[in-house]
């Protein structure tokens, strides 16, 4: 019908204003064409009300002594005239609105199936082969030229999707509500406990304009935004989604899901899921940091004894540890509030015992009790534990 | 001049203005604070919502300051020691300082509080009471005729609700603030920052104003049928009486959902019966039907008096003849209806593709009366003799920015657009320019129309313009540069934001400062005419509504004898307004060609 | 009026008749025009008032529907636990308070002062007893059981996790029913005193009996939907 018509428009200077450039698929660009016909349909009425209103207070300004020229009060013809025309321009509004949305929404059944999980303030994506993305980037490096000062944006991890494919997510949240957007498809959905919900989209092709500066790699990168307010650290819950050609996909999919050693997918795992609220540089944070530090007079770090809100204190081991992943709330450290996730269910049992090595490699205790015959590295501590 | 002392010596005892009180500071204040006249409540309410709208303007302010950077982490290499180091710093946290007052982690957490706080004062304590309750208490007796309102202590119970309401309010704010946006989602809401009771001190601020909502809604709809001068039929009220009609019916049948919904919402927090937390059970879902079925309608709440309002000063002011009474008239009715119906589009993100399919129908429908109303307005001006004052350009600005806010709000009823534009700066803009260019820009003309007659001075009509004009650029700057953060990706409630949008977020803010100018213009006018105003007259505006027919300010009862009520309150051609020299206020030589 | 009114009024005493709160002594407020339209006003905000207490209670409504539907089980169980025989015993008392509080109004309008306050008194006693059962027979005995809403919900043999969820609606809903049946108890003792102190209600002046009587109807008329939702419907 119309949405073809509407999908071949050449996106125009202001659509490229507007939205700051094209939509990376065909839903959204559909999607686009909607809204700017809905632009310059209140384009035309906001310039002709206004036209008229500037006109009108001009030409009859009022004039000492002259009365205003009585006009009808009212024009049954002209008042049906401006009621059936928005009326049935609402009608074509609509229409078109729900076929592009039913566009956005319905994806072929073959299509790559991602699950994603939400936890505040970070997103798990799941690959078909239980594979996760350890990657991450930091958004925005600048260099200043003549003090070699680094400015850079906050890290964010990067999910790889390969070109030209059908993608169906499956979402579901660990806490709170958050939303899935990805600005370049102009989708977002909402992400809720206890419920999957959904979207798909078709990943575009790379063109020239892909390719990176070192004329190797070509690749896309989009954003992904948590959009549903969701507490101290949602304004941090971004995410790069990388298109990459199917090859490369293949293969960082499979690299992933090679076995690692338990401390580095415990690193893995902190980059994920943990590090907006856990430092291992020994500061504060929204929960403790995992290194070795005292802050406050407050000891942290594995080997040592926590103290408890409840006033007792239990020794830092690795069934502490375990505890504090599946079932936060029952022991909360002094000094923190019980705002950690429970991430029974979200964590297996290889992950709890990958998170527990890295731990320890954060610990001068830790260490010693890993690498008992490992004899002692020269290992620097981390920064800031000798506070 | 001369027919308003015929009014007084017309063997009538003399009768006091309502300003006049007994002598002594003690029994003045004793005497405000146990009136039942509702122009004495209308002004301590005026007083009162001007204050919450400066507080939430702060706020707002303090928010935009957080906007001006994003967040970024500073890499430096230095000499210490004789070693080069990575010294690591932290910069655009500029609400640091805030963080440290509120008892707040961090600059995010500051952020997160203050936009709660301004969301939260500027809707339940600023917007919904705004017009309603002080230029309506104090106007809608003495326009139908009436000495009062129906319930006259009813209304001052719902004048100490009110403060004891926005006193948890604030006491919440002073406690530290709550972060859970001004919409309270669960199961957000229901574990954030779990040992502390700031939380039900808010929200329990809400579910009281709730209350004193329904007592104004239901005085007013029960004045309008009961009061009503001899001679004043339905058809020949004033249009800000039409207004504020639907608004109190919207009040007294969806404010009691809020009311269900919140009390609901405070057992969750402190007793956790699960019905809107997932991990129990419940629905956080639910939550939000009931949310949305109160606070959308609660938007035309926030609109119908304002739209009232610029009725009545785009007639007065271009002395025509409102062009479409009735179907101004019947919109009104048309919006509270619809409004009803239509909730759900504030969730397409989270429903089932049915209801969204059926919710983004019927918010069209919505659409059709507003766009009824504003082409009558327009129409309204042709052929008129258009005074340019402070009321009459805040009436065109209204049009403007109105516009600009009703016309943004259609992407947003589409269901695929806003997919997109849900919970983007797109619709912290389209909001803005509906409930700061709509209602607030309806109320600063209302205000400065019936200053006169309410507090029997004039303000400087240089003064008046100047801050017009200023608040106009301001707004504006502000907040058109949001439509765009939006639909390039820039998601609300974020304290920081990706590089590519500071630009726009630097624009916004420098335009804050603007609009904290235009008010304060407008507050030094406005004090300035309050101690050395010019006495006005009785009619400056030559209007022919009945509150135009009294003393300015009007005397304690009112009127000196019950009004009748003889010609429409548009007849501009045909009646010569009260109190007024026809000289001024000529009649066209042929009236009455309709 | 009536023979019957005189039979039932004894002579007024002075210190009554005198008094500015007597039904004959009362003068409309200064804004009607007259009495007749300060009553209907004052009966026409009370109608809208009511409506307003019926979409309070909507919103326990439509959570119950649809949680319903979401847990059919745990809804059915939730209703067995409940005896039939307590909730229809507060219904009949319910219904008989309202038949007694319309026959008070009846009484003001006749002035029947006698009858006036013994159906007033009739009223409230059912309240009490409505509330007295509630309590001893119902809530006590449940939360004893570890029927409690919420996360107090310790009830050893639940046969469906969602049971808590039926317990935090059955008290919410009854719960700030008891709320209304206090309210509107208080308003009719207030009523009650008043006409025992200076017969303020009359055939002139009846607007307060008939606005909490109106009052007590709705109360009535909520329990009516919330008896059999709860403890018939399985
Ligand atoms: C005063 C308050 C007010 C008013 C009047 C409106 C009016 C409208 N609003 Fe708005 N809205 C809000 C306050 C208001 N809104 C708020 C506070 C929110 C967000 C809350 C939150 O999430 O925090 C919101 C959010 C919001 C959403 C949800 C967005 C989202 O979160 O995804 C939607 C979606 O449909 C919407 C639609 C509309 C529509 C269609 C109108 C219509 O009524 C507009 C009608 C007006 C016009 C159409 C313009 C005037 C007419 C002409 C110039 C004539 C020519 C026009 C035609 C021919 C059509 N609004
Ligand atoms: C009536 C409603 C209203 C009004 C008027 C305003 C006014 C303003 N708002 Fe507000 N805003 C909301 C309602 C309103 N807002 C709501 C509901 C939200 C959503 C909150 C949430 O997400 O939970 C929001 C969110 C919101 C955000 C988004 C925050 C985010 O999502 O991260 C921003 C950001 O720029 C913002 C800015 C402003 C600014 C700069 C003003 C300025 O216009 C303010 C200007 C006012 C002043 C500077 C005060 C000056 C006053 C005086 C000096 C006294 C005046 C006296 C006389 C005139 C006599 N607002
Ligand atoms: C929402 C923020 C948040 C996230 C995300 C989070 N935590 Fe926590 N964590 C906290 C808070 C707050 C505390 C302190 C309160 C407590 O002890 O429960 C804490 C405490 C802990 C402790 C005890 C620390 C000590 O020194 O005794 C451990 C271990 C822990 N978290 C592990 C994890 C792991 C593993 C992850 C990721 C899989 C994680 N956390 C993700 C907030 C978070
Ligand atoms: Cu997650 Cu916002
Ligand atoms: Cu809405």
């Amino acid at each position: 019908m119309m949405m073809p018509v509407l999908a071949s428009t050449e996106p125009g200077y202001f659509q490229k204003l507007i939205f700051g450039g094209d939509a990376a698929s065909r839903a959204g660009a559909q999607s686009d064409a909607l809204f700017m016909m809905i632009f310059w349909f209140s384009v035309f009425f906001f310039v002709l009300l206004m036209g008229l209103m500037v006109y009108f207070v001009f030409k009859y300004r009022r004039r000492p002594g002259v009365a205003a020229t009585p006009s009808p009060s009212h024009n049954t013809l002209l008042e049906i005239f401006w009621t059936v025309v928005p009326s049935s321009s609402m009608l074509v509004f609509f229409v078109l609105g729900f076929q592009s949305y039913a566009e956005k929404m319905v994806v072929p059944d073959n299509s790559l199936e991602l699950r994603v999980t939400a936890v505040k303030w970070a997103w798990d994506v799941k690959y078909p082969n239980g594979a996760t993305s350890p990657e991450q980037q930091p958004l925005s490096i600048h260099v200043d030229p003549d003090t070699g000062v680094v400015t850079k944006g906050l890290d964010y991890p990067i999910f790889y999707v390969p070109e030209d494919t059908s993608v169906q997510l499956k979402m579901v949240s660990n806490d709170v509500i958050h939303s899935f957007w990805i600005p370049d498809f102009r989708t977002k959905m909402d992400v809720i406990p206890n419920r999957y919900t959904g979207y798909g989209f078709h990943t575009p092709t790379l063109t020239e304009d892909d390719i990176m500066a070192d004329n190797e790699t070509i690749q896309r990168d989009l954003w992904i935004f948590c959009a549903e307010y969701c507490g101290d650290e949602h304004s941090r819950m971004a995410a790069t989604l990388r298109v990459v050609p199917m090859d490369v996909y293949q293969q960082k999919i499979s690299d992933w899901g090679k076995p690692k050693s338990p401390e580095i997918e415990g690193e893995q795992l902190y980059n994920q899921m943990c590090k907006a609220c856990h430092t291992i540089d020994g500061t504060a944070s929204t929960g403790p940091t995992w290194s070795q530090a005292t802050i406050d007079g407050v000891q942290f770090g594995y080997g040592y004894d926590a103290q408890l809100t409840d006033g007792t204190t239990v020794p830092r081991d690795d069934n502490y540890y375990r505890r504090s992943f599946l079932d936060p709330h029952a022991e909360v450290v002094v000094g923190y509030k019980p705002l950690m996730s429970d991430f029974n269910g979200l964590l297996d049992e290889d992950q709890v015992f990958a998170l527990i090595a890295y731990i320890k490699t954060l610990s001068d205790r830790g260490r010693a009790e890993s690498s008992e015959e490992t004899e002692n590295t020269e290992e620097p501590a981390p920064a800031g534990s000798e506070s | 001049m001369s027919t308003l002392d015929a009014h007084a010596s017309g063997g009538h005892h003399e009768e006091g203005s309502y300003l006049s009180g007994p002598p002594g500071m003690i029994s003045r204040i004793w005497q405000w604070a146990s009136t039942v006249d509702h122009k004495k409540i209308g002004v301590m309410y005026l007083v009162a919502v001007l204050t919450m709208f400066f507080l939430g303007g702060v706020a707002a302010l303090a928010v935009r300051y957080e906007l001006l950077d994003p967040v970024r982490t500073v890499v430096t290499q230095m000499e210490v020691d004789g070693v080069m180091t990575e010294v690591v710093s932290t910069t655009g946290q500029r609400l640091d300082p805030i963080a440290k007052i509120i008892g707040a982690d961090d600059a995010n957490q500051a952020y997160n509080r203050l936009f709660t706080l301004h969301g939260a004062v500027m809707v339940f304590m600023f917007i919904v009471p705004s017009i309603p309750a002080s230029l309506g208490n104090f106007f809608l007796p003495i326009m139908i005729g009436a000495k009062d309102v129906a319930f006259p202590r009813l209304n001052l119970l719902s004048w100490y609700i009110y403060v004891v309401g926005s006193t948890f309010g604030v006491l919440s704010i002073i406690m530290g603030g709550v972060d859970t946006g001004w919409t309270f989602y669960t199961p957000y809401s229901t574990s954030t920052d779990a040992d502390h009771i700031r939380v039900v001190f808010m929200v329990l601020a809400a579910f009281i104003l709730g209350f004193s909502s329904i007592l104004t809604g239901l005085n007013f709809v029960v004045t309008v049928h009961k009061l009503r001068a001899p001679g004043m039929g339905w058809f020949d009220m004033p249009l800000f009486i039409w207004g504020l009609y639907a608004t109190s019916i919207i009040q007294v049948l969806a404010t009691p959902v809020i009311g269900i919904t919140l009390f609901l919402l405070i057992f969750e927090r402190v007793m956790h019966i699960g019905i809107f937390d997932p991990a129990m059970g419940g629905d956080p879902v639910l939550y939000q039907h009931f949310f949305w079925f109160y606070s959308h309608p609660v938007v035309y709440v926030m609109i119908l008096p304002g739209m009232g309002i610029i009725s009545e000063l785009l007639a007065v002011h271009s002395r025509k003849h409102i062009f479409g009474y009735r179907a101004i008239a019947f919109s009104s009715l048309g919006i509270a209806a619809v409004s009803f119906l239509v909730w759900g589009h504030h969730i397409f993100t989270a429903m089932g593709e049915l209801a969204a399919i059926l919710f983004s129908g019927l918010t069209f429908l919505v659409a059709i009366p507003t766009a009824i109303k504003v082409f009558n307005w327009i129409a309204t001006l042709y052929k008129g003799s258009i005074a340019i004052n402070t009321p009459m350009l805040y009436g065109l600005i209204f049009l403007f920015t109105f516009s600009i806010g009703g016309l943004t709000g259609l992407p947003l009823a589409t269901l695929s657009t806003d997919l997109h534009l849900h919970d983007s700066y797109y619709v912290v803009a389209h909001f803005h320019y509906v409930m700061m260019g709509g209602t607030v820009m309806a109320f600063m003309g209302g205000i400065h129309h019936w200053w006169p007659k309410m507090f029997g001075k004039m303000y400087n009509e240089w003064g008046g313009m100047l801050g017009a004009t200023i608040v106009f650029i301001g707004f504006n700057i502000t907040f058109f540069t949001q439509f765009f953060l939006g639909t390039q990706g820039m998601p609300r409630r974020y304290a920081n934001y990706v590089d590519e949008f500071q630009t726009l977020h630097v624009i916004s803010t420098y335009g804050s400062w603007i609009l904290l100018l235009g008010f304060l213009v407008h507050l030094v006018t406005l004090l300035h005419s309050l101690i050395a105003g010019e006495k006005a007259p009785a009619n400056p505006w030559g209007g022919l509504t009945l509150e135009w027919e009294t003393e300015s300010p009007p005397i304690e009862h009112n009127f000196h004898h019950e009004p009748v009520c003889t010609h429409g309150p548009y007849d501009f051609d045909t009646v010569v307004p009260p109190h007024c020299d026809p000289k001024d206020y000529p009649l066209p030589s042929n009236p009455g060609s309709h | 009026m009536t023979t019957m009114t005189d039979t039932n009024n004894p002579p007024v005493p002075e210190r009554i008749a005198k008094h500015p709160n007597f039904w004959r002594n009362r003068k409309h407020a200064e804004h009607f025009r007259n009495h007749d339209e300060e009553f209907d006003a004052a009966k026409f905000g009370m109608w809208l008032f009511l409506t307003t207490e019926v979409l309070l209670f909507a919103g326990i409504f439509v959570a119950y529907a649809v949680f319903r539907m979401m847990y059919p089980d745990a809804w059915s169980n939730g209703s067995h636990y409940l005896d039939w025989r307590f909730g229809g015993a507060n219904t009949v008392v319910l219904l008989i308070s309202s038949w007694t509080a319309a026959s008070a109004v009846r009484c003001a309008q006749m002035n029947n002062q006698k009858w006036l306050k013994i159906n007033l008194i009739i009223t409230i006693l059912c309240a009490f007893i409505f509330l007295w059962v509630k309590l001893q027979f119902e809530y006590f005995v449940k939360l004893g059981d570890g029927k409690a809403p919420g996360t107090f919900f310790s009830y050893p043999n639940a046969h469906d996790a969602h049971e808590q969820l039926w317990w935090s609606l059955y008290y919410m809903g009854t719960g700030l029913h008891a709320l209304h049946v206090v309210i509107g108890a208080g308003l009719l003792c207030w009523v009650l005193v008043r006409s025992i102190k200076y017969q303020a209600y009359g055939p002139g002046e009846y607007t307060m009996v008939e606005n909490s009587a109106l009052y007590w109807h709705i109360v009535d008329l909520i329990w009516i939907f919330l008896f059999p939702l709860l403890y018939l419907v399985h």
